[in-house]
């Protein structure tokens, strides 16, 4: 075991002399951004092909358009706008992705006790004045819209029907959409004979295909509010999402932050931002908002029941929470199991 | 009552010193052979100074063009000579951000010198306007910081146009930038006719003269002829003919916010941020600003130590109404003499008559908060106009040459056909949309709610320029027949 560690350590020491001796790598990038969903998805794929590499990015964007088109709950003509008209009075008939997509979102809402839920939304549409700076709703307007609120009244009836059993609940995937969206731009791009890219879809997930030229995996640096710790992971064949609550007022305005706790239904304080690494997109999409909501203490057992996921939580201070049961988050240029001394 | 004296005070201000807008763009050249005036859409060719310009003077006088030089600071006074004895319009001199006041000094002179010659200046720090991702290259890898809670990135050059204007005696600033050629396609195949256009409607929605660089590739197509080249360029051509017809707007866009600052650095970050959370501000230079430079504005933010004179003004506007916020300029000032209404980990806020003091004790460490922060503290119902689920889309309104006319321009960096949703401070009975592809003009319906003008623009693709009338105005553009 000692030998293998050894071993091992010199391998990986070796590695930087030998792409340092490899000569320039000369695979095209072909590199494109596009706004979907109310957000910036980019698409980076390294490939022999530009042209095949430009032609699999605009079908991976299509895709991801014809998502928003299920999915958005800003355009009414959506089919989640449309379940969400309906689904109040009958069990309503929606698309594939649609019912696999709260499908997920529920097995996460029972995995988080709760934490994780989609239909927040009216929650966090009632918080949005204060947002602004401008009126904290009465509690009288909270209880109300509470009882909206609640995954266990959202019945989901194979293969393809959604009911609710609420008269004012709405559904907003707006926490587990963007992640779903990824995989299925993932899918497209394999399917088009891509094997190297990275595909962000605005900041909060991010998943690597393959690796860059020359590399194992993709580097991705985390979030990190303290500024000095440089959290870093690298991707290959997996996803990282990243969650954080809206920064306090640098000149002193009371405001509320957009994530709102399902359990009291009020703006989540928490000092922490949160990344996660997971195998797929939605997983990490999803679990980002569930570790931020419930903190590390029970966000660590989370991840440990989880196969091949790795989270840190950072605080402005710099103080840092990690879990992983595979991936490596490092910390600068320390691996975590140093910095923490190990997890 | 009240917020239709407001309105009408802003407008007269503007208009009053405005003369009609023209947004220039010059097409810099560097093939030895040039197509004629016509196929570029463009009378002016800007080429540089170096060994191959004569050839390509020739090449742009043969074509009726009138030429430029572009030259370095250093070059000036040989270029001038050269220019006045050929026949060349002018000569346009460029330097780096820190040489801004010997380039302005250079070009005074030359003026003097060779009265007969245009002698511009190009800005520096113009960067490509584009929607961005987050995602950095470095070493065949990828440097990625991840920020959730961040708007799309757009790059922009809203807030250096303001502020050259502010520090080029109210010139109109002229700049110019490099295309990223990080991209395989793009660098072999140049800028799409999207990317191009989208260049020329930011410079001319927000009144200033672009030199536009060609890909090699797009301008051999342009000179040989080629097909494919010349329908590309059509589409850019169309917009250039847009955005250089006279402008009905003023000079000045409609502001809200004084930003008062003495020099780039200090404050580009978070003037930047404030441009791209469509925040009505206009930038002074802090040393020659008087008091009745605060007039009209609610919000007054100093990223420069105010004078003694200057102090006595800022603490006369927060009397009467107003809130300034010094960023990072500590000091001994009047308002410190009474107890702070508010201090928290970065601000001490006082009460100085019916408005308020902020004094932020560091430098602007977040820019997207700051920006929020300055949204936040401006009284909602005087926000001269606002935008929904248009985060890709700047928005700027100018008062415009009739009486109660005001102009919004709209301009969509995610170059994508986007419904915008527009509110308009003021009751307006006439709104109209043009835009570079279709024509002047389709009337808009507008519903009228609280003081302001709601609508929508169905499908802004770059660039958009909104007309609205007051109620009793005339409703002419309304009724415009759409161009042929």
């Amino acid at each position: 075991m000692h030998w293998n560690r050894t071993l091992a350590c010199a391998l990986l020491a070796s590695v930087p002399v030998l792409i340092a001796a490899a000569p320039e790598a000369k695979t095209p990038l072909v590199h494109k951004t596009k706004y979907i969903m109310g957000t910036v998805y980019e698409i980076a794929v390294y490939d022999d092909q530009p042209l095949r590499a430009s032609q699999a990015i605009d079908k991976a964007f299509a895709e991801i358009v014809r998502l928003d088109a299920v999915m958005s709950n800003f355009k009414p003509q959506s089919d989640l706008s449309r379940l969400n008209r309906n689904a109040h009075y009958h069990a309503e008939k929606v698309p594939a992705d649609l019912y696999r997509v709260i499908e997920e979102s529920v097995r996460y809402s029972k995995v988080s006790g709760g934490k994780f839920d989609i239909s927040v939304g009216p929650l966090v549409d009632l918080w949005k004045a204060a947002l602004w700076g401008e009126r904290v709703p009465t509690e009288a307007e909270q209880l109300k819209l509470r009882e909206c609120v609640g995954y266990k009244k959202i019945e989901l009836i194979p293969p393809d029907r959604v009911e609710f059993h609420s008269p004012c609940m709405q559904i907003d995937l707006g926490s587990i959409g963007k992640g779903y969206a990824v995989d299925r731009a993932v899918e497209i791009l394999r399917a088009n004979g891509i094997v190297n890219a990275l595909v962000d879809a605005g900041q909060s997930t991010i998943y690597g295909m393959g690796a860059p030229p020359r590399k194992s995996a993709w580097e991705v640096h985390l979030r990190d509010p303290s500024n000095h710790i440089d959290p870093q992971v690298m991707l290959r064949e997996n996803s990282v999402s990243t969650s954080e609550q809206t920064p306090a007022s640098l000149v002193g305005i009371e405001t509320a932050g957009h994530i709102i706790d399902p359990d009291n239904g009020k703006p989540l304080k928490t000092k922490y931002a949160l990344s996660i690494v997971a195998k797929t997109g939605t997983a990490s999409d999803a679990l980002s908002t569930t570790l931020l909501l419930v903190g590390p203490t029970k966000g660590k057992a989370i991840v440990k029941s989880l196969a091949d996921a790795a989270a840190i939580w950072i605080s402005a201070e710099g103080e840092t929470e990690t879990a992983t049961t595979g991936p490596q988050i490092r910390l600068g240029d320390k691996p975590q199991q140093e910095a923490e001394g190990g997890e | 009552m009240r917020i239709w004296k407001e309105i009408a005070c802003t407008l007269f201000l503007v208009a009053v010193t405005a003369p009609a807008v023209t947004a220039k763009v010059y097409v810099k050249w560097t093939q030895s052979t040039a197509p004629s005036a016509t196929v570029l859409g463009v009378s002016d060719l800007v080429i540089p100074w170096d060994d191959a310009a004569k050839g390509l003077v020739e090449a742009g006088k043969k074509q009726k063009y009138r030429v430029f030089l572009e030259v370095k600071l250093e070059e000036g006074p040989a270029a001038a000579q050269a220019a006045s004895t050929a026949g060349i319009a002018g000569i346009i001199l460029k330097g780096e951000a820190s040489e801004a006041n010997q380039v302005e000094e250079r070009a005074s002179k030359l003026r003097s010198a060779y009265p007969k010659l245009q002698i511009l200046v190009l800005s520096a720090g113009g960067r490509q306007p584009e929607l961005r991702g987050w995602l950095v290259f470095k070493k065949d890898g990828i440097l990625q910081v991840s920020s959730p809670t961040s708007q799309p990135w757009l790059d922009a050059n809203l807030a250096m146009i303001r502020h050259e204007r502010a520090f080029q005696n109210g010139r109109t600033p002229l700049y110019t930038f490099s295309w990223d050629r990080s991209d395989e396609m793009v660098k072999a195949r140049g800028p799409s006719a999207a990317d191009y256009s989208l260049a020329v409607a930011e410079a001319g929605a927000f009144h200033a003269d672009l030199l536009l660089e060609l890909h090699q590739r797009q301008q051999k197509g342009l000179a040989s002829g080629d097909k494919d080249a010349l329908a590309n360029w059509n589409e850019v051509k169309r917009t250039i003919e847009f955005y250089e017809r006279e402008n009905p707007g003023a000079t000045e866009a409609a502001a809200r916010v004084g930003v008062l600052t003495n020099d780039y650095d200090s404050s580009y970050e978070a003037i930047n941020l404030m441009a791209r959370h469509n925040i009505p501000y206009r930038v002074l230079r802090s040393a020659d600003v008087k008091a009745r430079d605060l007039e009209g504005f609610e919000l007054v933010i100093a990223f420069a130590r105010p004078s003694e004179e200057l102090t006595a003004n800022l603490r006369e506007f927060a009397e009467r109404g107003g809130i300034a916020v010094l960023v990072n300029v500590p000091g001994a000032y009047p308002w410190d003499s009474s107890a702070p209404a508010n201090t928290t980990a970065h601000t001490v806020s006082y009460t100085v008559g019916k408005g308020r003091v902020i004094e932020l004790g560091e430098a602007v460490t977040d820019p997207e908060t700051f920006a929020r922060d300055v949204r936040r503290l401006m009284a909602k119902e005087r926000i001269p106009v606002s935008l929904w689920n248009s985060l890709t889309t700047l928005v700027t309104t100018y008062p415009g040459q009739k009486p109660g006319e005001v102009i919004v321009e709209l301009v969509n960096y995610a170059e994508e056909a986007t419904q915008v949703q527009v509110q308009v401070r003021g009751n307006f009975g006439a709104v109209a949309v043009e835009s570079p592809e279709r024509g002047c003009c389709q009337a808009l319906k507008a519903a009228q709610v609280d003081g302001f003008t709601e609508f929508v623009v169905p499908d802004v693709l770059i660039g958009a320029r909104v007309h609205l009338q007051g109620p009793t105005a005339s409703s002419a553009l309304a009724e415009a027949k759409p161009k042929p």
